[in-house]
């Protein structure tokens, strides 16, 4: 082996090793901030760490996108957004910026929703006391609480988490949320449920990401129907809408032999679906747009429908016809 | 009276292999072929390059203009790498190089009219194949894979995370490595076997395999990409009519799959071994 082939191999050795060392620095450390921001929205902060499902919209960007000005065009005024803009001063297009919701296990599921956005404290609050609500200060946090009705409805809390920020649940929800907000146990410290996070929430504008064997077993499902539901762990979905719309779901199953079947299971079903979708270039066009991918343990559906697809799909007055 | 010199032991199979694999890796490496090598593992840093700078002066190209009017879907680093991979290097540059340098262990010797020195020299003739092979393989992952993870490190950050992005990469190099031995091994074979090797591993690669993969059927279980591109955790291409085809007829053998590339790699390296020790090379005069 002579001189310049040792140098080669040294050279490409540290090429590897530099491009190694950077992506696993990256992987354990989520350093370099400029190339990879910290995962997913802060408000994470405040989902407590054992959340089955969190979820999340960019509402901002799914109302200003192209698609919900089409259909804004053909449905009727909504006269519920408008009565809900009077009375809480929220206007659900331009006012919130992203809501992240969250599950929790447990004998009831036990919802959160944190929404960012332009709101006013006082007018929120008034209104929820002349609701029956009592306010309280929980950790600095004001809550504005209302008790559960007999007729059966649950606790609601409404909380202001922090300037521009708000938290709906119901109380003990809440008041968990601002806990592990303020003793860092939230979500953000499950590694597993973050790096699917990772994986899905920079390139689509809402996803969802949970356990699926956890929200299956507390369901109450017939045994008939859980002896069909495939042995899935975890699961992830997401979309991107602008013009038109991409997504795709993903499911970890619980081991390769119950991936490899959901697989053919899916493949089986996209095959059935595209015979039969002959007739209809709108349906063949829409299963065209999906993808079957994923090793192991992993199976994704993914898709793409472009703006002309929902064209087709949505009704005629949806989209604006161009005059010649 | 002269005193008497005892020969040096002969030297163990491995042993000799490695000498043979110094030997062959100066002279691989610095042939006329490596120009291609460079070439066609170059081409993607270039490319990833040129998406770098062209993102960094502004340019729209990751908005995938499906209207003609607005922007439809986001195209992301990963999603882009993961392209790359497919197409440039998973059924390009790794059936390519596999044939290319595979072919070539035996057949250059033989062309060269320079397997006589080979064989005259004490040591086991297959382990003259597997020394080729070693030094065909180091050659090969120390140019593919610093041009893969240069073109991570260009093309991920883009609207992506490298860290999220990590565990893709160090599958994307175990398999990349994967499909250079077992193609190698392959190619090893037909180079010591037949006469127009060359010929015999293009028709393989972009005639059998092709057509095997576009078509439902067992006959895909005939080939290596269909146990390799089973493994890869990107999201398969959909251009073109065979890779449609490909795309529509796809099932994954999964991890089964590593079992069988398993096989097929010991299997022809074997044979190819087996070959060259009993074959008779006739130089052509």
């Amino acid at each position: 082996m002579n001189k310049n082939t040792r140098y080669f191999m040294a050279g490409s050795g540290a090429i590897l090793a530099a491009g190694l060392a950077t992506g696993l620095f990256a992987y354990y450390g989520g350093g370099f901030a400029a190339l990879s921001a910290s995962t997913g929205p802060t408000e994470l902060s405040y989902v407590p760490s054992d959340a089955a499902v969190i979820a999340y919209a960019d509402v901002g960007a799914i109302m200003n996108s192209e698609l919900r000005q089409r259909i804004k065009q053909v449905l009727p005024t909504q006269e519920g957004q408008e009565e809900f803009h009077r009375e809480t001063g929220i206007d659900i297009e331009r006012d919130i910026q992203y809501v992240v919701a969250a599950v929790t296990p447990g004998s009831t599921h036990s919802a959160l929703l944190v929404a960012r956005g332009n709101f006013n404290p006082t007018q929120l609050e008034t209104l929820a006391v002349q609701h029956g609500g009592t306010a309280e200060l929980y950790r600095d946090k004001r809550l504005v609480s209302r008790a559960a009705q007999p007729e059966g409805q649950g606790s609601g809390t409404l909380a202001f988490l922090e300037p521009g920020l708000i938290a709906i649940g119901d109380t003990a929800t809440i008041k968990r949320a601002i806990d592990a907000q303020l003793s860092a146990t939230s979500v953000t410290s499950n590694d597993e449920i973050m790096t699917l996070v990772a994986q899905i929430e920079r390139t689509h504008n809402a996803w969802a990401v949970g356990r699926f064997d956890v929200l299956t077993s507390q369901a109450n499902l017939p045994e008939q129907v859980l002896r069909q539901i495939p042995p899935v762990k975890w699961f992830a979905a997401a979309g991107h809408i602008n013009g038109g719309v991409s997504g795709m779901v993903r499911v970890e199953a619980t081991d390769d032999e119950a991936a490899e079947l959901l697989r053919r299971q899916v493949n089986g079903a996209m095959a059935f679906g595209e015979m039969m979708s002959r007739s209809d270039p709108r349906a063949a066009a829409m299963l065209k747009s999906l993808d079957v991918s994923g090793t192991g343990k992993s199976v994704q559906l993914s898709f793409t429908v472009p703006a002309e697809l929902l064209q087709m799909v949505l009704p005629a007055g949806a989209v604006p016809v161009e005059q010649p | 009276m002269m005193p008497t010199r005892t020969l040096p032991p002969t030297p163990g199979y491995l042993t000799s292999a490695v000498r043979v694999f110094e030997l062959s890796l100066s002279e691989m490496l610095w042939s006329r072929r490596t120009i291609f090598m460079a070439l066609i593992v170059g081409a993607p840093v270039v490319i990833a390059l040129i998406l770098r700078m062209a993102v960094s002066l502004g340019l729209p190209i990751f908005e995938n203009d499906i209207r003609g009017g607005g922007t439809a879907v986001r195209m992301t680093g990963p999603a882009i790498f993961g392209l790359m991979i497919w197409v440039f290097y998973l059924r390009f540059t790794v059936p390519v190089l596999g044939v290319f340098y595979g072919t070539s262990l035996m057949a250059d010797e033989v062309e060269d009219k320079t397997i006589t020195y080979l064989f005259a020299r004490p040591i086991p003739r297959g382990a003259v194949l597997l020394g080729k092979y070693l030094a065909y393989l180091a050659c090969t992952i120390l140019v593919v894979l610093p041009s893969v993870v240069l073109v991570y490190l260009l093309v991920v950050p883009m609207r992506g995370s490298l860290g999220a992005s990590f565990i893709d990469l160090l599958k994307d190099l175990a398999l990349l490595s994967l499909g250079l031995a077992v193609y190698g091994a392959v190619f090893a074979f037909v180079g010591a076997k037949f006469k127009r090797p060359l010929l015999v591993g293009l028709v393989f690669i972009f005639g059998w395999e092709q057509a095997a993969l576009a078509f439902p059927g067992y006959m895909r279980q005939f080939t290596v990409a269909y146990y390799l591109q089973g493994l890869v955790p990107h999201a398969m291409p959909r251009d073109g009519v065979i890779n449609l085809l490909q795309g529509i007829f796809r099932d994954t053998p999964g991890f089964g799959g590593l079992f069988w590339l398993a096989l097929i790699w010991a299997v022809f390296l074997a044979l190819g071994v087996y070959v060259v020790e009993r074959r008779e090379y006739v130089l052509e005069q």
